[in-house]
């Protein structure tokens, strides 16, 4: 079920509706909650429902018994089995053929052709996040963070809960479950924050993210060699803007939904092209993922307590998993790599002491200049990331010295691609001023406003809604 | 002054949700019904099309579906659309004198028919195109020729025109036009759309939508890939045809010769790509009804070709392959990770096939048989 649909709106009314009406009874609330979470999955293919609830239900039990034993050797051997068992199914299901071919390939080389007849599993979909949810689980009750007993109807809940089991953001148990283990409070909804994370997301996924994909970023990515330099640019760009507002705009509107129902699910994006440097960047892009690669991966490898050195190479291990994490394929290694040797660059960077570096980090357009570096460096990344081969990638930095005239540079392209970058300067302080403002109207006024906003939005997007793009991850 | 509250209650959000239903019922209620008119036959469609019609017949005095009707024209007068029909209605408007009414003329795809104007009816222009009630051919060959065209005149690139839904526009469409890109004797032009087929006119007008995408182009040559949206039913003259009736099979045979019919219609040569075998068994199964209807309408026409892409993208049994191995040794994955579509890889099998038939490499006359379509 697509967010930015008519069954989604309608599936939500009802599960707002029942969810509320039972708020005086938690285990009932909880156990509609999980069902409604189901139906929300099944929605795309019930065959799969059996190893979400397979997944949520393994970790809960393996995080029920990391929590009872006693010795740490036992905590421990508990939770690498839980860690093993939730990577081999997401290594199954994502990483099968790239493997295969992989390993074909090279024996392809070597000797005579490999014949196989083997499939690779279909990708059941949003199985990246909820391992990760299901990890962070087995990781917070390891280190004591989940301080209550593990509920097994809640650890259930946490892994499937609807508005984050596709695309995230990814919550953390030992914040998550919390929540569920007190009742819903009535009176304490943030109806307008909701709304305008709801409408903001929609404008950002239907408008912006699609017409971007259809009419600038899919003809180029597709051919680039039939484009000149400023179509190119102006593609690259558009993907910038176009993966921002499609994730971004999709977490928005999980977040919304979320709030209605009386729950709080943290930030996961905060401006990221306005970042001055890489570390920036992933203190406000996925901040989820980012901070669940730091806190599960960066750090149990040693983080920078081992040295400069050994430091770097924990970014680079952690980065290039973190690309192959998005996808399978070496394409989205090269684009972890990339990021990580950034980061790396960065950490080298800030260690220089000569002085003219340390009067040009002063300097007064340094912050611009800095956001604008690097606000490249991440589009760079995102040619690999787009693009299907490294052929086509290649071929995509090429035409950017391309000769030739901006053809898709329509107006309403460069008015899109506007916003979709220029959005996240917006000062917070208008969104804050306009939520209060909204307080001051009646309920049924903002309600109407809340529907004129979404038959804006219909009107002015492309008829049909692409699927979101990080729910092939 | 006053505070102003940051959360709410239960109450006064049930509230706001009482305000959202009665504006956006109002306001969409065109929208909806269209919603309800594309959703497949079954009890969805069957409780949501009465309801959201009778919205419409509740909200429509109040005149908001007339404001998204001009809405929608004038997004398309000023370029904001990018669809083909929509433009072309858009333009006949401006072209209508003082037109109040804003309907949509032939504009036939979703935004359209919602935008208050009744569901215009599919074309039926061709009804007695070829193969339009020829008895079902029983087997799809493996392998057909694909007859030879006239040579390309030097200065005047043949035009080829790429059609159908996404088997056109996943895999082959990007593979083709990446081989052809340096190629001055072909011009490719786009005329395919995701999500479309021909079981569904009121949904998605191919009549309407394909001549719209041409605009002043004429093909030489059109290659289709077209129907893994096919397998589900429809309504004709308020009657369910449920999908693999005969009926159904009957109508679906007349929609697919009326296209094929429309798409030779400016003397254009067509190669009909069959639709390759499926990873779903059931799926798989409607998949080569389709196939089948298919060949035997192409089979009669005569300016038809049909192009199987079982000999490149499965095996002896003609079952689904995911990986196949080369010749020179190489393996690579031909099916994209939905086990409907084409790999770039998987398409480029057909395309370096179809390439080299729409511009043969310059060869002796002992070496000028026609292409076949099969390794």
């Amino acid at each position: 079920m697509l967010f930015p649909t008519v069954e989604y709106a309608l599936f939500f009314l009802v599960v707002l509706t029942v969810a509320w009406s039972l708020y005086r009874h938690p285990a009932l609330h909880k156990i509609f909650l999980l069902s409604a979470s189901y139906v929300f999955y099944g929605f795309w293919n019930w065959a799969y429902v059996p190893l979400l609830f397979g997944i949520s239900l393994f970790s809960g039990l393996v995080a029920l018994r990391i929590q009872k034993s006693v010795t740490a050797k036992q905590k421990k051997a508990w939770l690498i089995g839980g860690v093993v068992v939730c990577l081999s199914t997401l290594a199954y299901y994502k990483y099968t053929a790239f493997l295969l071919t992989t390993l074909l390939r090279i024996a392809g080389r070597s000797g005579p052709a490999q014949h196989i007849s083997v499939y690779s599993p279909l990708l059941p979909l949003g199985i990246s996040f909820f391992v990760f949810h299901a990890i962070s689980l087995l990781g917070d009750c390891y280190r004591g963070k989940v301080k209550e007993e593990i509920d097994l109807g809640d650890a259930l809940l946490y892994v499937a809960f609807f508005p984050q089991l596709i695309a995230g953001p990814i919550l953390r148990a030992s914040r998550f479950l919390p929540q569920l283990a007190v009742p819903r409070n009535p009176r304490a909804i943030h109806v307008n924050r909701a709304l305008l994370l709801i409408v903001s997301g929609l404008f950002k996924k239907v408008i912006v993210s699609n017409m971007l994909a259809t009419r600038l970023v899919e003809p180029v990515f597709a051919v680039p060699q039939g484009f000149g330099g400023w179509d190119t640019l102006l593609a690259v760009y558009g993907y910038a803007a176009q993966i921002y507002c499609d994730f971004s705009g999709y977490t928005d509107i999980a977040i919304g939904c979320a709030l209605l129902l009386g729950y709080r699910f943290p930030r996961n994006f905060n401006a990221p092209y306005a970042a001055t440097n890489p570390q920036d960047f992933w203190r406000r892009w996925h901040i989820s993922l980012s901070s669940w690669l730091r806190d599960y991966l960066y750090f149990p490898l040693g983080g920078s307590r081992k040295g400069r050195g050994r430091s770097y190479i924990n970014l680079m291990i952690t980065m290039l998993l973190g690309g192959l994490w998005h996808g399978a394929a070496w394409t989205f290694v090269a684009w972890g790599g990339l990021h990580g040797s950034y980061l790396v660059i960065h950490r080298l960077w800030t260690r220089i002491e000569w002085q003219p570096v340390q009067t040009l980090r002063r300097a007064g357009g340094w912050k611009w200049a800095s956001r604008i570096l690097l606000f490249h460096a991440v589009c760079a990344g995102w040619i690999f990331f787009r693009a299907p081969s490294f052929s086509l990638a290649f071929s995509v930095f090429s035409r950017l010295a391309a000769p030739g005239v901006a053809t898709l540079a329509s107006g309403p392209i460069l008015l899109v691609l506007f916003f979709g970058l220029a959005g996240q300067f917006m000062p917070s302080r208008w969104r804050n001023g306009l939520e209060i403002e909204m307080g001051r109207w009646p309920a049924l006024a903002r309600g109407a406003a809340l529907a004129a906003a979404i038959a804006a939005i219909e009107i002015l997007g492309p008829s049909g809604v692409a699927p979101f793009i990080y729910f092939q991850f | 002054m006053r505070k102003v509250a940051r959360s709410h209650s239960v109450r006064q959000m049930a509230l706001v949700l009482a305000g959202f239903l009665a504006a956006i019922l109002l306001l969409e209620c065109d929208g909806l019904v269209n919603w309800a008119d594309h959703l497949e036959q079954g009890p969805l469609r069957t409780s949501a099309v009465p309801v959201t019609l009778a919205f419409q017949r509740v909200a429509r005095p109040f005149g908001a579906s007339i404001v998204r009707t001009h809405a929608l024209l004038a997004l398309a007068r000023v370029g904001w659309s990018d669809d083909a029909a929509l433009l072309a209605a858009a333009d006949a408007s401006n072209t209508r004198s003082g037109s109040a009414q804003g309907c949509c003329g032939s504009a036939a795809n979703g935004r359209t028919s919602a935008s208050g104007c009744a569901a215009p009816a599919p074309h039926n222009l061709f009804l007695n195109a070829a193969g339009a009630h020829a008895p079902l051919l029983p087997v799809v060959p493996r392998s057909t020729m694909l007859m030879p065209l006239p040579p390309v005149m030097p200065g005047k690139p043949r035009v080829v025109a790429l059609a159908g839904d996404s088997m056109m526009a996943v895999g082959l469409s990007a593979t083709m036009l990446r081989q052809v890109v340096d190629n001055r004797n072909l011009r490719v032009i786009k005329a395919f759309r995701s999500g479309t087929g021909l079981a569904r006119p009121e949904v998605f007008n191919w009549m309407d939508e394909y001549p719209a995408m041409l605009g002043a182009e004429k093909p030489d040559v059109v290659i289709v890939a077209i129907g893994a949206n096919d397998g589900q039913g429809f309504v004709v003259d308020g009657k369910v045809l449920a999908y693999g009736t005969d009926g159904w099979e009957r109508v679906y045979q007349e929609r697919l010769a009326s296209y094929l019919a429309m798409l030779s219609s400016t003397g254009a040569r067509v190669v009909w790509v069959g639709l390759p075998p499926m990873r779903v068994a059931s799926y798989n199964e409607k998949i080569a009804t389709i196939n089948r209807i298919a060949y035997t309408v192409v089979s009669q026409h005569p300016e038809a070709m049909w192009f199987n892409p079982v000999s490149y993208v499965s095996d002896e049994a003609a079952s689904y392959r995911e990986f196949v191995t080369l010749p020179d040794g190489r393996t690579m994955r031909i099916r994209a990770s939905d086990g409907i579509h084409l790999s770039d890889d998987g398409a480029g099998l057909l395309t370096s096939v179809l390439v080299r038939w729409l511009d043969p490499p310059v060869q002796t006359a002992s070496q000028g048989a026609p292409a076949p379509s099969h390794r």
